[in-house]
């Protein structure tokens, strides 16, 4: 163990951080306002094939970028039109489009395995402030998605608690019939949050193949997608905790190739459970709690509304 | 800082247009000839209302009297049929309830339409506030309107952790938050305690005399003569009393105009020799689904071959009462003895096999479950009947169902189909045959032909009484007067969760009846001693 | 009279398109088909040959028939599982790992009993496989019935737990000590892998359809059925038929748990030879959809997962033709929403509402 192998681990961190984040904001958006996403792998996938794949063909990580984020979104207003526009069962659709997603991703994806990344991701270099030792390498040489990660979470709190808009949503998600009697659009606000969750998870994906480790392959997003929704819930619905459950989550992932380089005789595998160990734990003790204070979690998540049932 | 929006350009400004003596002004509200259908009922026939500008006016009506129905039309949430409304003197035709917002009506309805998360100021600024949501801003502008108003409140406070007066008073703040002059509230004391209650008058006159209109709906007498100006009563979709000065009048006169005075002529099916006591409850205190008193003290003995009715206003502890006689309501203290043998903490299932029918108020969600088969709604407390070790001969339930649908007139579709298609009158025969249909020796009946057609009625009506001659003791709890009236051998009246009257309803005066129903007190020499 | 600018609105039939979601199912059927065509196309492929091909792979011949119903064994389970919870209003999205959890139990026993005389050694795996994966429900059916915690989230989580298990199982204890860089858990012996029926089908067939009907027996014609439905209608009329809902809560995913197990089990012991991490190969997911269009009733399962079964294993036969196999993933998910659609328009109509009423007349 030494310094360089800490900074590495904790740079790695930071990465693995930020994508997990980008999808968790996501879905957190989408479960705000009362969509249950369980999509956000499939869309991942998609948005790495396209981004991988733009990138090939334009050149341009940028516009890449945006291609992934449009992918990810459609396949969100897809889950929004089944589940709220046609009442479907939220789970039932999420799950179809995550293996609509993969599988269409690994169809689009199919000539590209293995070709080197047509663009990158280049990281951001942030002049003198990248030589601050132990900070500079961990916070300020990273790729943009990390900052645009960061971005991201502060744009959402603030819209969240801080906009009419947000205010919207969040009633849509507690009580959407009362969002509905304030005069708000319950269908409008649900599809655009959704829709917004999806390009989220698109961002995501084409981080993965635009930076992180810019090749594509069937299976790349390996099954982080089900660590950012559980991400949502171990950080109650709120960007700042869930920003630390990234980070927390972020060093499983990079401790899983690590472990040995640090000496520690713990099988990685086993390390890679605690994600999902926690969210459970966690998720028991906010029902325990909720028996005398509202759950944190969004009062309406999962059902769909109907105005004319009543 | 943020301000509500002003969409007559009154808000925010202590004037008094005309205030307390606006005989020189039009009526803030003024309904005329009114009419509203709905399949089936005429819920206003020709209503109306005339409230002056800057006063309190009561809406008073039984159940059913069509007060509701009214203030929804006022309110936007209806269109009439016919008939028009006034708001200022000027005609409005309200489409939607933010149309009726617009012109400065603003309605509180009896469930609120809260945010338990949110705050106090979140809840009230949902849907009318600025892009920017400035927290302290925000917060401190519904701190000045509640004060303004004398509501107190803590505008940061999450809902959830008020009671639920407080909660009103974020209701109420919500129609301030949108400027309305005019409010309407549906039953607001309904759900506050004495004390919440006497604040909420307070209120009501501090808006009063700020010149704004407020126009309530009510049973609750005392209430109407400590806090109103005016009262209107409603009664069979009319109304029966216009704009009655309160001054000029008192409870007794006001319960008479409620009820009706004229005697009801139908026919009595004849008395008989009521036998042992089938039912009884002693002293009997629960909570209601709020933690609340429910029942405080109840007391009430049926007998075999007799139908007792209890008559009231509903939220009296009506419900409270058949739930923990059914088993399905947790019992403070006091008992609840069947056929003699204490039931007080038994389960459904013993009551049932001791020979309980019990006809709920909730016809679909408690007493039929709506996403099953007719078959299968049947056989809900007998299907112990139909097993076959582990099996359930569906036959054998099948041919039960067909009997029981055969034998109590149900009219349905194949058996096993969801018997959510089905009428009220259909859901409500099956029901009450299945509870039936074993020859119960106590039957208790909630609300038993609430909704029905005319022949629904009867058909329930006649069921119940055939019950009666083949020795049940039955409890009836209606809100239908007439129907207490023709049907039960002996009246009691209920009342913030005990019996406060008896009566015999071959003699009684209606009007004595819709006193104590209201909690007025009755002389002693009306009720019959007791046995 | 103002505004008539109409939009629409779904309004409740008064009575539900009879026949209604079998057509769906058609409909998606038809609908997958269609854009299949579009996609085969725009990748330059002929769709009828490919559609031909995947036909004759799967559902042409008894030898093409043996491998469908093969790989509907677990398709067909999965979906039990999901459908017997489903049936109660309670969602088990954790088939995937409770599968592994299965073979992991019977892979247990396998090693254990080695020597043991195949029906024996059988029997006892499959039993095992039923333990694992209800051991495996067994904390999300209690932390739901006892404080109400959502089982969506808690079994999802485990399955990633499960196949870590295995991972971690397979990568350690349990590698071969012959496979070198590559880890692989030992191939079972010839005592533990299920007999055969015909052409390349397994008796794990016959074994699954007797589960799959006794389920849809039971759910139909016993008391405890008829229980499930009361539970899953409404608790407050359950409640008033003394039909204790705690009890059905625990009882329903355990068994939904340990039916998925069941199916890891076979799928261990019948198909694959040898446990891997890769062994419920996306069956748990599948499950819910095939439980989906099935209305989680049992007497559809067995049809949809035949179904799926032979669209799975038409899509590995077109990669000899240079067509890529998630075509066939594509379809399942596609067959799935337009029969959502579908279902969705047999029980609602679309109306257009002026757009400036709240009021519904009706």
């Amino acid at each position: 163990m030494n310094e360089a192998s800490l900074i590495g681990l904790f740079e790695a961190t930071v990465s693995f951080g930020a994508l997990l984040y980008l999808a968790a904001l996501g879905e957190m958006i989408a479960e705000k306002a009362g969509i249950l996403n369980l999509g956000v792998e499939g869309m991942m996938a998609m948005g790495a094939v396209t981004g991988f794949v733009v990138a090939l063909q334009t050149g341009n990580p940028w516009v890449a970028l945006v291609a992934a984020v449009a992918a990810g979104a459609m396949i969100g207003l897809l889950h929004g039109f089944f589940t709220v526009v046609l009442g479907a069962e939220q789970v039932v659709s999420g799950l179809s489009l995550t293996i609509l997603g993969l599988g269409l991703a690994a169809f689009v994806g199919r000539g590209s395995v293995g070709e080197p990344a047509g663009a990158e991701m280049v990281s951001v270099d942030w002049g003198p402030l990248s030589d601050i030792p132990w900070a500079g390498p961990i916070l300020f040489a990273q790729s943009p998605f990390v900052y645009l990660a960061v971005i991201t979470g502060f744009v959402t709190w603030f819209v969240l608690w801080r906009t009419r808009l947000g205010l919207a949503v969040r009633a849509a998600g507690e009580s959407a019939s009362t969002a509905d009697a304030a005069g708000h659009s319950v269908v409008g606000i649900r599809l655009a949050a959704v829709a917004t969750g999806g390009g989220l998870a698109g961002a995501s994906g084409a981080y993965l193949t635009l930076s992180l480790t810019p090749q594509w392959a069937d299976g790349i997003v390996a099954g982080r997608g089900w660590i950012a929704v559980a991400l949502v819930i171990f950080g109650a619905w709120r960007p700042g905790r869930v920003a630390v459950g990234a980070l927390l989550f972020g060093l499983t992932l990079a401790l899983k190739t690590r472990l040995q380089t640090f000496g520690v005789d713990f099988s990685p595998i086993l390390l890679s459970m605690l994600p999902y160990l926690l969210t459970i734990s966690v998720l028991v003790v906010i029902s325990i709690r909720s028996r005398n204070r509202p759950s944190p979690a969004p009062a309406a998540l999962g059902i769909a509304y109907r105005r004319e049932e009543r | 800082m943020t301000e509500p929006p002003h969409p007559t350009g009154l808000a925010n400004t202590s004037e008094k247009p005309d205030g307390v003596a606006p005989a020189d002004g039009p009526p803030a509200v003024e309904l005329r000839d009114i009419w509203k259908r709905f399949p089936g009922v005429v819920a206003n026939a020709g209503a109306h209302l005339r409230v002056r500008r800057g006063s309190v006016h009561a809406v008073l009506g039984e159940n059913g009297a069509g007060k509701s129905t009214l203030m929804n039309v006022l309110s936007g949430v209806y269109r009439p049929d016919e008939g028009d409304v006034r708001i200022d003197g000027m005609a409005h035709h309200f489409r939607t309830p933010a149309d009726a917002l617009a012109a400065g009506v603003g309605m509180v309805h009896q469930e609120f339409r809260l945010v338990p998360s949110f705050t106090v100021a979140e809840n009230v600024v949902l849907g009318a506030c600025e892009r920017i949501v400035r927290r302290s801003a925000v917060e401190l502008a519904v701190g000045a309107l509640a004060e303004r108003f004398g509501l107190a409140t803590e505008p940061n406070r999450p809902v959830w952790q008020l009671s639920m007066g407080e909660r009103q008073r974020v209701e109420i703040l919500k129609a301030l938050w949108r400027d309305a002059r005019i409010l309407i509230l549906d039953e607001p004391t309904a759900v506050l305690t004495p004390g919440e209650a006497d604040e909420l008058g307070a209120v009501l006159r501090h808006m009063a005399d700020d010149g704004r209109t407020v126009v309530f709906i009510s049973h609750k007498l005392h209430e109407v003569m400590g806090f109103c100006d005016e009262a209107t009563v409603l009664r069979g979709g009319k109304t029966v009393a216009a704009s009655l000065s309160v001054a000029d009048t008192d409870a007794s006169e006001l319960a008479g105009l409620m009820v009706g005075a004229s005697p009801v002529i139908t026919e009595r099916p004849p008395l008989r020799e009521a036998g042992e006591v089938r039912l009884e409850v002693r002293d009997l205190r629960c909570l209601d689904d709020r933690g609340l008193n429910g029942l405080e003290g109840m007391d009430l003995a049926v007998r075999s071959g007799e139908i007792v009715g209890i008559a009231g206003v509903a939220g009296n502890g009506q419900r409270e009462l058949t739930q923990c006689i059914a088993g399905l309501r947790p019992v403070e203290s006091g008992t609840i003895h069947l056929i003699g043998e204490d039931r007080t903490d038994a389960t459904p299932r013993q009551r049932f096999a001791d020979g309980l029918g019990y006809i709920p108020e909730d016809r679909l969600g408690v007493g039929l479950a709506p996403r099953l088969s007719v078959t299968d709604n049947a056989v809900l407390r007998t299907y112990g009947r139909h097993r076959r070790g582990p099996f359930l001969d569906s036959g054998a339930a099948t041919s039960h169902c067909r009997d029981l649908v055969d034998q109590f007139g149900v009219r349905t579709g194949p058996l096993d189909e969801p018997i959510a298609g089905l009428s009220g009158g259909n859901l409500q025969r099956l029901l009450v045959g299945r509870e039936l249909v074993d020859g119960p020796r106590v039957v208790v009946a909630a609300q038993p032909t609430r909704g029905l057609d005319v022949q629904g009625v009867k058909a329930i009506q006649d069921l119940l009484v055939g019950e009666r001659d083949a020795g049940a003791a039955v409890l009836l709890i209606s809100e239908d007067l007439d129907e207490l009236l023709t049907l039960a051998d002996r009246l009691l009246v209920i009342h913030a969760g005990r019996i406060v009257a008896e009566f015999d309803p071959t003699t009684a005066e209606r009007h004595a009846i819709g006193e104590a129903m209201v909690g007025h007190a009755v002389p002693v020499d009306d009720q019959v001693a007791n046995r | 009279m103002g505004r008539r600018a109409g939009r629409p609105v779904l309004v409740r039939r008064e009575q539900v398109l009879r026949g209604g979601q079998p057509l769906a199912f058609g409909i998606g059927l038809a609908v997958a088909l269609v854009v299949g065509i579009v996609l085969l196309v725009g990748s330059g492929h002929d769709p009828m040959r490919v559609y031909e091909r995947m036909f004759e792979a799967s559902l042409g011949d008894p030898r093409a028939w043996s491998v469908t119903l093969n790989r509907a064994v677990p398709l067909g389970l999965a979906g039990l599982a999901v459908a017997v919870a489903g049936s109660m209003g309670l969602w088990n999205i954790g088939a995937e790992g409770q599968i592994m959890a299965g073979a992991v139990g019977a892979a247990w026993v396998a090693r254990v009993g080695g020597e043991w005389p195949s029906p024996l050694l059988i029997a006892a795996m499959l039993a095992a496989a039923i333990l694992g994966g209800g051991l495996l429900a067994l904390g999300p059916a209690i932390a739901r019935a006892r404080i109400g915690v959502n089982e969506i989230i808690t079994t999802l989580m485990l399955n990633e737990v499960a196949i870590r298990l295995v991972q971690w199982l397979v990568h350690g204890r349990w590698k071969d000590p012959d496979s070198h860089n590559f880890p692989l858990a030992p191939m079972l012996s010839d005592n533990a892998r299920l007999p055969g029926l015909f052409e390349r089908a397994h008796v794990g067939v016959v074994l699954a359809a007797i589960v799959i009907l006794l389920f849809g027996v039971a759910s139909s014609r016993t008391a405890w059925g008829y229980e499930l439905r009361v539970a899953g209608s409404s608790g407050a009329t359950a409640r008033y038929a003394g039909i204790s809902l705690e009890r059905k809560i625990l009882t329903v995913l355990v068994l939904s748990g340990g039916v998925a197990g069941f199916a890891g089990g076979i799928e261990l012991s019948g198909t694959s030879d040898r446990i891997t991490e890769s062994l419920s190969n996306g069956f748990g997911f599948a499950g819910i959809i095939v439980a989906a269009l099935a209305l989680m009733r049992p007497s559809g399962v067995a049809a949809v997962a035949v179904l799926f079964g032979a669209v799975q294993i038409g899509g590995q036969s077109i990669q000899t033709m240079g067509v890529s196999s998630s075509v066939s993933t594509i379809l399942q998910a596609l067959i799935l929403f337009g029969a959502i659609a579908a279902g969705v328009l047999s029980r609602y109509r679309v109306e257009m509402v002026a757009g400036d009423t709240t009021e519904v007349t009706s």
